[in-house]
Formats: structure tokens, sequence, C-alpha cells
């Protein structure tokens, strides 16, 4: 089954968001398609986290319009941001699992949450499913303690990914994690991103985005300064720069 | 490695769907708070600590101004009670007229003639008038005419009225005293105030203590509450079994508070049931177990509702 428009999943326009006096991201308009892979790179304070957590109602813009898979999430009232949020995986570069949880009951809270029609045994089974295929199928019954940072990542994957949301966001996901762990990682999203889901991976690690050269948003001091489309990239000096 | 997939399953019957979204909602909600509650029970004991105490107050100071309520309401009683003392051979006619006047007063609500022996009688129950009775070879205590007045306002006026009547004792002629009356309802009033102000003041202290206790509770969870919201739990979902939990906590606390209030009554009441009934009036088996439950459903009320005010907080607007 088709869609029946195309339209993008992710859409700002004309985006400002102030915390006071100062502009955080300034008049940001751009769009994500289905099925992209997308860096979000720029330094410290350029704007990253902001943009993210506009996309998932955590913030709303102080101007402008933020459209996630066709909802509007700069109106968005508090009492339907779930609705929104179960369209919107979110992958952090602390995990965020829940401590007293085991793996699996932390990948299948994110699945009944949102859906109380599913049952306890069937939540189980997808999020046994769900850890088989970032790998994890042998550590269901292990608490986040018990995990690597990697594997506690893949967790957050799986239970970013059960939902089967339209867009995955990640803050920083390799944040935490050695290179071979982070390419884990990385190969978990294009995964995802190869499924028709919209992946905005915001990050440091000028490393993962060169190698993978896929679409690259570069944010400085709130303003988008540089989208470079996937492929034939090139040299990519720039880039260094902007995301030290 | 493995790639994610999408996981196509058939819809389940209606009644079996209906089960489920049942049976997960009770079980997230009362199951999981109850796991939840066993999970954190070392941060939310302070607050289940203070609960306990301050119910435990509550209820007594609860019971303490039931009773002095129906002290107030017996002594007001007492305080309306107009003897009016007959003088010794004083003839029946004039008595009977005089009880006549009394009764036909629309401020009188009855009359009782008490007799010289009936007096006497009465005496011996009241500790210190026996011994005066005994020092005497006749009966000291003289007849009277026991009258309710309606309002004790009218007091000044029926003892007035019956001062100067041939069958009156002329030196004594009624129990009237002014002040005694003024000096009761001052101390009543007095008492009345205190125990409002002080169960004010325990209420506030109640309500503040216990909010700020689950708060703190809640406010170590707070990350549980962000990822809840992040991972789409709509609004019912993250409060619910925080609410569920302040419940179980207040219900705990008030039970244990309940318990302890209705044993310490009934300690006191079987310790001494005539000085018990003579202080604290109306207060009976039946009413302190109504105390007992009374505090038992303020616990869980004040629990839920300090958690859904303590939670709120940690909501996204």
């Amino acid at each position: 089954m088709f869609p029946a428009v195309l339209r993008p999943i992710v859409e700002f326009k004309g985006v400002t968001r102030a915390y006071g006096s100062r502009l955080a991201l300034d008049d940001i308009s751009l769009s994500l398609e289905p099925g992209d892979l997308t860096f979000l790179v720029g330094p410290s304070g350029a704007g990253k986290t902001t943009f993210l957590k506009l996309i998932n109602r955590e913030l709303r813009p102080t101007k402008g319009e933020v459209w996630v898979d066709g909802v509007a999430a700069h109106s968005l009232k508090a009492s339907r941001v779930a609705d929104l949020r179960r369209r919107v995986g979110v992958v952090f570069q602390d995990y965020k699992l829940l401590p007293r949880l085991t793996a699996k009951e932390n990948v299948a809270f994110g699945l009944q949450v949102g859906d109380l029609r599913i049952s306890d045994a069937e939540a189980m089974d997808r999020a046994l499913d769900a850890l088989e295929a970032v790998g994890l199928g042998d550590r269901g019954s292990s608490f986040p303690n018990q995990l690597s940072g990697g594997q506690q990542q893949r967790v957050a994957v799986a239970r970013a990914m059960i939902t089967q949301p339209r867009v995955l966001i990640a803050d920083e996901p390799t944040g935490n994690l050695d290179m071979e762990t982070a390419w884990q990682i990385m190969a978990l999203l294009e995964n995802v991103a190869t499924f028709g889901t919209t992946v905005l991976v915001a990050t440091h690690n000028v490393e993962i985005v060169r190698r993978l050269q896929r679409r690259i948003l570069t944010l400085v001091e709130g303003r988008l300064v540089r989208d470079q489309p996937a492929g034939g990239i090139g040299r990519m000096e720039w880039l260094a720069s902007a995301s030290s | 490695m493995a790639r994610l997939g999408i996981v196509v399953k058939d819809a389940l019957p209606r009644a079996a769907m209906a089960r489920t979204v049942v049976g997960n909602t009770f079980r997230y909600l009362f199951f999981g708070a109850a796991r939840n509650w066993f999970r954190n029970i070392g941060s939310i004991a302070p607050a289940l600590g203070s609960m306990t105490l301050l119910l435990l107050m509550a209820g007594v100071a609860g019971l303490t101004g039931f009773a002095i309520n129906n002290l107030e309401q017996v002594e007001s009683a007492q305080a309306s009670l107009l003897h009016v003392y007959i003088r010794d051979g004083a003839p029946s006619a004039d008595i009977s007229s005089l009880w006549d006047r009394l009764a036909a007063d629309p401020r009188v609500a009855n009359v009782v003639l008490v007799t010289k022996a009936e007096a006497l009688q009465r005496a011996q129950s009241i500790p210190g008038l026996p011994q005066i009775a005994s020092a005497s070879d006749s009966n000291p205590f003289p007849a009277s005419l026991d009258v309710q007045v309606k309002s004790i306002d009218d007091m000044a006026s029926i003892a007035a009225l019956v001062r100067t009547d041939t069958a009156v004792d002329p030196v004594n002629p009624s129990s009237y005293d002014k002040g005694a009356y003024q000096r009761i309802q001052t101390v009543i009033f007095g008492i009345a105030v205190a125990g409002l102000a002080f169960l004010a003041v325990l209420a506030f202290v109640a309500v503040t203590v216990t909010i700020n206790s689950v708060r703190a509770a809640i406010h170590s969870r707070r990350d549980e509450v962000t990822i809840m919201q992040l991972v789409g739990a709509p609004r019912w979902m993250v409060r619910g079994p925080f609410v569920v939990e302040g419940a179980i906590t207040g219900a705990l606390a008030g039970a244990a508070a309940g318990l302890a209030t209705f044993g310490l009554t009934m300690a006191g009441i079987s310790a001494g049931t005539d000085t018990f009934a003579r202080f604290a009036p109306g207060i009976t088996f039946s009413v302190a177990a109504i105390a007992g439950v009374i505090v038992l459903a303020t616990g869980v009320g004040l629990g839920s509702g300090s958690s859904l005010v303590s939670v709120r907080r940690h909501l996204e607007s």
C-alpha cells in the first residue's frame, strides 16, 4: 500500500525559537522526506537539541510552524502531545531507559503506552523480536545497569522503533560510545531508514557524517548555514570546524 | 545483523480486545502502581511516616472536638435547668399554683417536682454531698420545682419571676447564678475556638507536609515521568499510577492512624468508663470506629490528592 500523496514527514516553516532574548533557532525552513537519513551538525549551542525538541513537541516554536507527519506540532495541545510522540521515535545520548524494567520490558513499555489493545504476551513477543533485530535477543531479561552503553543504546533504538514511527530523532546517539559500537548503532539507524522511517541524527561525530555521505544540515548560532544533499559531497573541510 | 520489520497480526475479536484493554488498564494502573510502591518504599517512607503521625493527631483532635461539642450541649442543658427551691412547710396549693404558672409560661419547656426525699437521694450520688447529708439529723436538702427553660437567655427573668412567690424559699429562692452560665459559655467558646484553630493548623501542616513528602518522592522519579512522556504515554497513564501509589500510601497511613485512633479511644473507654463518659460524653465504640474509618478515608484522599498535585508539576504543558 502506497501513500496517496508523498508529503514531507517533517516540515519547518520559518521557525524561530528564543529562550528569553537569546535566539536558539532563527528562521529555519526545511523539510525531511520519508526514508531520509539526515545528519544535523553544528557546534555546541548551535540549536541542534532545540531543533529535535521542536519535532517531538518538547518545545513550541516562538514563531513559525512545525509539521510532523501532517500534525501541526507548533499548535498542538498538551493533551494531544502523546499522539504525536507515538509517531516520533526518540533515541537519546543517555539512553533514558527505565532502570527498574528489564530490556524487554523497556521495549514493550514503548509499545503498550501507546496502545492498550496490545496484550502483555503480544507486547513481550514483539519486544523480543525488536531486541533480536538489534542483536540483543539473548539480553531481554537484563536490567539496564547490566548492559554496556552500546547495548543500552540498542535497547533504546528497539524501543523507539517498536511502534514503527514515521520519524526517528536521535540526539547524539553515539556520544557515549566507542567508535566500533557507534558504527553498529549507525548501521541500525541506516537500516531503520531503509524501511521508510525518516531518521534525523544530531551528532558531533565528523567521521560518521563524512563516511555515510547522507544529507547534512549545519546549524551555527541557531541559523541553518548549510543544507548539503546526500552523496557526492566531496571534500568537507567545513564539517570539522562546524562540528567542533 | 537482523533487520527491523513490520509485524502484521490479525486483529483480536472485539470481546477479547475489550478484555485486553481492561486488563492492561487495571494491570498498568493498579498492579504497576503496587509494584512501584514496593520498589520505591525507601523514598515513600518519610511521606508514610509523617502522614500516619498527622492523621493520628487529626483523628484524636477530631474526637476531642466531638467530645467538647457534646460536653457543651450537656453543660448547656444543665445550665438551662433552674431549681426553684420550695420553702419548708409551703402549702400544696401554693406549690401547685406556682407549678401551673411556670408550666403555662411559653418560655418553659417542662416542670418537674422534686421532693425532699428525692433531693436527698440525688445528693447522695454527687461527690461530697453525702457527708453533708449525714452530718445532719434531718434532711437538709429542700424540695424543688426543676424548671427546664427553653432558652438560656430567659433564665434570669424566670428566676426573678419566682423569687417573691410565697411557695419559694425566700433565703435561697433558686439555683440561678448569673455569672455561672457566662463562665461556662466563655470557657466552652474558648475551647471551641482553640480547638478549631488547632484543627486548622493541623490540617494545614498535614496537607503541606504530605504534599512536600509526596512531591519529594515523585521528584526523585522525575526521569521516569519524563521518559514516560517522551515515549508517548498519555497524561492519564503518567498520572494514574502515581495517584494510585499515593492512594496506597494514604490508605496505609490512614489505616495505621485509624487503628491507633480507635485503639486509643477504646483503651480510654475501658480504662475508666464513668470518668471517660463524664469528660468525653458521646464517645462510644461506634463513634471510635467511625472516626477510624474517617481517618482512613482522609488518608486515601490526602495521599492520592497530594500525588495528583505533585505529579502535575512534572507534566509538560
